[in-house]
């Protein structure tokens, strides 16, 4: 473990907005522990968020930050892990922001396997606009724009990412601040892309099961199941269990990672770069001349 | 002797019509002609109907050219799907595969019908010649150069070039059809000869179409980072780049969709590298959001929109100069990003390095308007001597400046402040599309709100100032002008020309900087004139109602806009000026 970054080196003087009681205090504060763990200083790390409670955490860390807009965090971290591949790229935000408005670009970065670890604060509501039904959302969840209950079945973010092809699947809750924080430095550790499912309550909105008090009592570490994270189809099995049972824990390790896309595309590059060099001023002597 | 030839060909998909012109093209420029090539489909990907249209000059070719001094038709109904892009006139050469019958009486109103008409059993020659009738259109070559005066080698050399690969049998047939044309051509001498002028000597030239230069010119500038999505007729310019930039060190995305591709240019540039995204309509109405975000957390981002018909899918195959709202407003919020338009597929490598510098100067999105004719069109470049251009950097903050509390946002006189991106070390700050304070603290203050918003307008201020960014032609008290921009300043440019050699008190403008306004390049020009139009390719007329925002237009000056894909010609722009000097006082 590197001593010379503490967990309070990751931490920003701006306060946080959230909620007193919100989730995402604890997903902070473990986030902080695991970034000292790992150890990189702040000015290597570019952290990426969408829009949504959650997807303001950028800005209560010391890493450069980039709030951008609803749904875009994972193209425009790949773009920034694709331009400086030695950065550490992190990305959060919220259960819409990832599997609503921006679920179409899930796959594509999941596919593609850049190095980037995603954090979604899952609530199954959304809190920043004031309680309405979400993607993960509980079929028959009433919500202000669900008055007389949902009738559409939620999204399972922890199986479909499983299903996308993800090679470092887990899920957490603030519930249990060592384990979230262990389960973030794995991601963190995971090369290539890795995605933590965070059940962070929303204190204002959700759900009384859906409280830490909650959690704590409903918990069940995977560990103690027995599950073997190298095995996908028991991985994907546990997961169909979402919205029923809260599993925390690493559901899926792919036990030898695949080369990274911004590996590849570093190989790529030297490869091609060998022998002349090309300055860019004779770019136009590529052109048929007659 | 004739000096400039416009010649028009049209058949269906195999028929080998583009692919001959561009034998035509390459003849031409290896015999020193300026020449120019556009091409035209439907939107079938194989088959269908293809056109294109080769103008060769002795002197310097600005536009494709109007009324076809030599029409090709392979089949009439083909010929006739290109309406407005192949007109014909009185004093056209039509010529016609035999086969196909002689023109069907509607072929053209009896006023433009074509004098002389030739038939030329083109398959048949063919066969006869090559042993194939595919062969047909290097007959069609053949016999233009007989009628013409084209000089064979140049032709023979294309043929060459097409042909080496496939086989010396293929080059010999090809060879026996060339020549078998140009026997048809002397066997049947045109009722009105015209030999073309050569050129007094041949200089060395490039061809290429305007999205490889584009390309190019991004390479050039120092691009790192290009993220797009394919759509016509912009999509080249991610292949090029593609396939050069990581032999410069740089990393192209294909991305999922539109906004994905602008997403990860902006994350690239938030990264410290120079950046690209090229679209066409539909994808700038996808990427407008992303837009923000980039003006907003006044990151350098360059995206090239090479305009088609719209609104929608419109005509994806075709230009337009319909984008120029979109490009200036297309945003919520108040929002100020330039607008560049290359008016030449030469120009092009011009205005792009200006994009980079522009955006990486101001922080900025900059938007490069290029439209399907000049994207896909091949024209002869003269060598640009690329040591004349200086390339811009942004400014990132000095050593002292990230010890001693950094500031990304930080109030300076010029508005631009350092920037500096992950992996410098004290430059840590947070980026944003949320308002924010100078340090990039977000804030939800009106205060702060203004003032960001006063700094973002004020270091785009410099731009008014850029009259180099505008070419303008003739004397300055002229009374009558001609405004034009994009693909239709080449029509502009030669209607200037015309119009002044007829004595008319004319000057031109042609401004590379569309947006933000430069009121006073605009306020100077316009000062003492009494008539004249802005031309250009849309339904609205959209740079005339731009300038009328922010400059009092004169009251003479009216816009002549029409819908795309029926490109001016240079005698009705000349015409609709001397009808306009006829109210000068």
């Amino acid at each position: 473990m590197n001593t010379l970054l503490a967990p309070n080196d990751y931490k920003s003087p701006l306060k946080p907005i959230w909620c007193p009681g919100c989730g995402d205090y604890g997903v902070v504060q473990a986030l902080y522990r695991a970034l000292s763990a790992v150890g990189r200083p702040p000015h290597e790390i570019a952290f990426i968020s969408g829009i949504g409670c959650s997807s303001r955490i950028p800005g209560y860390t010391t890493a450069y930050g980039f709030n951008t807009v609803h749904g875009r965090a994972l193209p425009i971290a790949q773009g920034v892990k694709l331009a400086r591949p030695e950065l550490l790229v992190i990305v959060a935000g919220g259960d819409g922001d990832g599997f609503s408005i921006g679920g179409g670009h899930v796959p594509h970065a999941i596919r593609r396997n850049v190095d980037l670890t995603y954090l979604v604060m899952d609530n199954q509501v959304y809190g920043l606009t004031k309680g309405q039904l979400s993607p993960t959302s509980p079929r028959g969840l009433k919500t202000v724009t669900s008055p007389m209950g949902s009738l559409e079945q939620p999204i399972n973010p922890l199986l479909t990412v499983l299903a996308y092809g993800a090679g470092f699947v887990a899920q957490a809750t603030p519930a249990d601040m060592p384990g979230m924080t262990a389960l973030i430095e794995e991601a963190i550790r995971y090369p290539g892309f890795s995605f933590v499912n965070i059940q962070s309550p929303c204190i204002t909105f959700g759900e009384e099961e859906q409280q830490l008090k909650a959690h704590k009592a409903r918990m069940k570490p995977l560990a103690s199941l027995g599950h073997d994270p190298a095995n996908q189809l028991a991985a994907l099995d546990l997961a169909r269990a979402y919205g029923t049972e809260l599993y925390t824990g690493v559901f899926f390790r792919n036990p030898s990672p695949p080369p990274t896309y911004d590996v590849l595309v570093r190989e790529r590059q030297v490869e091609l770069q060998r022998g002349e060099p090309r300055p860019r001023s004779r770019v136009l002597d590529n052109f048929p001349r007659s | 002797m004739i000096e400039d030839l416009v010649v028009g060909l049209a058949g269906s998909g195999g028929d080998g019509v583009v692919s001959a012109g561009e034998s035509l093209l390459a003849a031409a420029s290896a015999q020193g002609f300026h020449a120019l090539m556009t091409k035209s489909f439907g939107s079938q990907i194989r088959g269908g109907e293809s056109s294109c249209r080769v103008r060769l000059s002795t002197r310097k070719v600005l536009n494709p050219g109007g009324v076809l001094d030599v029409a090709v038709a392979l089949n009439w109904e083909d010929f006739r799907r290109f309406g407005a892009e192949l007109p014909v006139g009185p004093e056209t050469v039509l010529i016609h595969e035999a086969k196909a019958g002689p023109p069907p009486a509607d072929f053209a109103p009896a006023d433009r019908m074509p004098r002389e008409v030739i038939g030329v059993p083109l398959a048949e020659l063919a066969k006869a010649s090559a042993g194939t009738d595919r062969a047909k259109m290097t007959v069609v070559l053949g016999a233009l150069a007989g009628w013409f005066g084209l000089p064979r080698d140049g032709l023979d050399r294309g043929l060459q070039k097409k042909f080496a690969q496939k086989g010396e049998g293929l080059l010999e047939a090809n060879r026996k059809a060339l020549a078998r044309g140009v026997a048809f051509a002397v066997e049947h001498p045109l009722i009105s000869p015209r030999t073309l002028t050569l050129p007094i000597r041949a200089s060395p030239k490039m061809i290429c179409d305007g999205n490889e230069m584009c390309a190019s010119a991004a390479i050039f500038s120092g691009c790192e980072f290009f993220g797009g999505y394919p759509i016509t007729p912009s999509t080249e310019v991610m292949q090029i780049l593609a396939r050069e930039l990581p032999r410069y060190g740089g990393v192209v995305l294909q991305a999922e969709d539109e906004i994905s591709g602008v997403g990860a240019a902006v994350g690239a540039s938030f990264a410290g590298k120079k950046s690209m995204t090229a679209t066409s309509g539909p994808g700038m109405s996808l990427k407008t959001e992303v837009l923000g975000l980039a003006s907003l957390a006044e990151l350098p981002l360059v995206l090239l929109d090479v305009q088609r018909g719209g609104p929608s899918t419109g005509i994806p195959t075709k230009p337009e100069q319909s984008d120029l709202f979109a490009a200036a407003f297309s945003a919520h919020g108040d929002v100020l990003r330039p607008v560049l338009a290359p008016t030449s597929v030469e120009d092009t490598f011009r205005v792009t390095v200006e994009a980079f510098n522009l955006a990486e100067r101001y922080q900025t999105p900059v938007m490069i308007l290029s439209d399907q004719e000049i994207a896909q069109r091949k024209e002869t470049v003269d060598p640009i001597d690329v040591s004349r251009f200086e390339l811009v950097e942004r400014i990132r903050p000095t050593p002292e400046q990230l010890a001693a509390g950094y500031q990304r946002f930080s109030a300076t006189p010029s508005g631009v402040s350092p920037i500096s991106h992950p992996g410098m070390e004290g430059g840590n700050y947070l980026a944003a599309g949320i308002e924010h304070d100078v340090r990039g603290a977000p804030t939800a203050s009106g205060a702060v709100h203004a003032a960001m918003n006063e700094k973002r307008f004020r270091k785009l201020a410099p731009l008014q100032e850029r009259a180099d960014l505008f070419e303008i032609q003739g004397a300055a008290n002229a009374p009558l002008v001609l405004v034009s921009w994009g693909s239709s300043a080449g029509v502009a440019r030669e209607a200037f020309a015309l119009a002044r050699a007829r004595r008319l008190p004319v000057k031109l403008l042609v401004p590379t900087l569309l947006y933000p306004v430069a009121e006073p390049v605009f306020r100077t020009f316009f000062a003492g004139v009494q008539a004249g139009l802005v031309l250009e390719l849309s339904h609205q007329g959209q740079l005339y109602r731009l300038l009328r925002m922010f400059v009092d237009v004169p009251r003479g000056v009216t816009s002549f806009a029409r819908s795309g894909a029926q490109p001016f010609r240079v005698d009705e722009v000349v015409q609709r000026l001397a009808q306009a000097a006829e109210t000068l006082r």
